[in-house]
């Protein structure tokens, strides 16, 4: 009458769509609500979704990068910004601003549409062991070993975008006297 | 007729529950703890408003609350009742939706990042082996920063939707303290998982079986208990809500019950902290030879951290506002970073 197994996998995959469906309803709320802390929350939700789905494919170490380094740190920038400038709701008007979005909308449409029939989305191969999927040390060998010239390329782009953000905001002011 | 059809589905329920509650007896166990270390971490917080005012009634000389019960122990009961008793007042320019959603992030992340702090030895019961924690994620500390975190939101949409100057301007602080001191915890835990090698808190204890952290690493533990305080909003570091520039900072505009879910959530943040200071750096439910019960050390060592933050609190005044940040990048960060290096050079070596 009941089979566990079967109810199991039909509560796995209803939570997994579930998930998936808040992600994209939470970014269609990004673009469409006219408030800046409430699309900030919507992008704060879709991040989290985004999060339990990497959980629900077994990639833990995934989920808690997404959150301390996505919704932990840069959205707290995000709405620290929002709270500096005042939040006030936007005005919204037909221009040609809003046409070219529609257009890009619907580009991103067309191509979603042809990724669908392109044809459903493959493992990438690869020689990682099961019971390292998805852990710290898995992700740190492959990014250590065979990427280490990309990774530190990379961070050094990071370091040098601070650098000249520090250079274009902070010293065109004179400098603060100590109190 | 219709009566056999009926005993013969119970039948097939009764069947049907049996299998499924001998099948899942991992999710009753773990349903049976969620719920038991949630009823315990919120029934924790009158107790430790407690202690608090007891200790802190002793550390200025002079009595604290004992009149209502003995020791004044009725004391936090009353002020329970009394708050689930308070009119909830919300002025009519303050957004409504953040408004209550913010003391509910606030409770929420505090409760569910206690969900992996494992606390004591798994042992056996009747065949089944249990263990002493929610949830045994293999990168905990992960989970405990990456939750904690998220409890900045519920400071920083309190002092949003408040529609007021100094809750504006708690909420900023407390953003702006968070992400600053969040970077010196993250990286003086850095310099344990180095040690270990893993992520999770329970591996974290195990490699603390002959000597706790902390004689190893004495200068990470003073990091991440200085950043650690930071992080809970407690004094000397509690500028999002100093009372004399502030009013109460992000909580200005808040009454009754979700008043007391912000306190709440700031007391569970405080067990949460001390509980990973236990396990990072004090050797966890380890008792070194000395004859308790691997809980009843993991809970003393708890309650000495805790008071720890009381004793704090009455003794440094609040540091100044550009000094906290100061005192965050210049002197913790550059800290913190020398002792990863020197860490792990040596675990090279």
């Amino acid at each position: 009458m009941f089979d566990l197994a079967t109810v199991f996998e039909f509560t796995r995959d209803t939570v997994i769509f579930t998930v998936g469906i808040t992600a994209v309803l939470a970014s269609l709320g990004v673009i469409l609500c006219s408030s800046p802390i409430y699309c900030a929350l919507y992008l704060i939700s879709h991040m989290i979704c985004l999060a339990l789905l990497f959980l629900l494919y077994n990639a833990e170490f995934l989920a808690a990068v997404q959150i301390i380094v996505y919704a932990g740190a840069v959205m707290i920038l995000f709405l620290f910004i929002i709270a500096l400038l005042g939040g006030k709701k936007e005005i919204q008007e037909n221009s040609l601003e809003r046409s070219i979005a529609f257009t890009f909308i619907l580009t991103l449409a067309g191509e979603l549409y042809l990724s669908a029939t392109v044809g459903p989305t493959q493992q990438i191969e690869g020689e990682i062991s099961p019971e390292l999927f998805g852990t710290a040390k898995a992700i740190g060998l492959e990014l250590y070993s065979k990427h280490l010239i990309a990774f530190e390329l990379a961070s050094a782009l990071l370091l040098v975008a601070a650098v000249g953000v520090i250079c274009l905001a902070k010293f065109s002011f004179a400098p603060l006297k100590r109190r | 007729m219709s009566l056999d059809w009926i005993t013969e589905f119970l039948n097939e329920l009764w069947d049907f529950t049996v299998q499924s509650l001998t099948d899942n007896v991992p999710l009753i166990v773990g349903s049976v703890k969620a719920i038991v270390i949630a009823v315990a971490v919120m029934s924790v917080v009158p107790a430790l408003v407690w202690l608090e005012r007891r200790l802190m009634g002793r550390f200025q000389v002079r009595l604290g609350p004992n009149r209502v019960g003995p020791f004044g122990f009725g004391q936090p009961m009353a002020d329970t009742i009394k708050l689930l008793f308070k009119e909830s007042i919300i002025q009519s320019s303050a957004d409504k939706f953040l408004f209550h959603l913010a003391p509910a992030v606030v409770v929420f992340t505090a409760i569910v990042s206690f969900a992996v702090i494992p606390f004591g030895a798994p042992f056996e019961v009747f065949g089944q082996t249990i263990e002493l924690w929610g949830a045994n994620v293999n990168s905990g500390i992960l989970f405990v920063f990456a939750i904690s975190g998220m409890g900045i939101y519920g400071m920083v949409l309190a002092g949003l939707s408040s529609n007021n100057k100094y809750s504006l301007m708690g909420g900023l602080r407390s953003s702006a303290q968070m992400i600053s001191y969040e970077l010196t915890l993250g990286l003086s835990a850095l310099s344990v998982i180095i040690l270990t090698g893993s992520l999770s808190l329970v591996d974290m204890v195990t490699a603390q079986e002959t000597i706790p952290f902390i004689l190893i690493q004495p200068l990470a533990f003073l990091l991440f208990f200085i950043a650690g305080v930071a992080e809970t909003n407690r004094a000397p570091f509690d500028l999002p809500e100093a009372e004399q520039e502030l009013v109460a900072g992000f909580h200005t505009e808040y009454t009754g019950m979700k008043f007391a879910m912000f306190f709440m959530g700031e007391y569970i943040n405080m067990v949460t902290m001390s509980a990973l200071v236990t396990l990072l750096f004090l050797g966890g439910w380890n008792t070194y030879g000395i004859p308790v019960w691997p809980i009843v050390a993991f809970a003393a060592k708890v309650v000495f951290l805790l008071c720890v933050f009381i004793w704090l609190r009455s003794t440094f005044p609040r540091i100044r506002y550009d000094r906290l940040m100061t005192f965050g990048w210049k002197v913790l960060l550059p800290l913190c970073l020398l002792n990863l290096l020197i860490t792990g050079t040596i675990k090279v070596l």
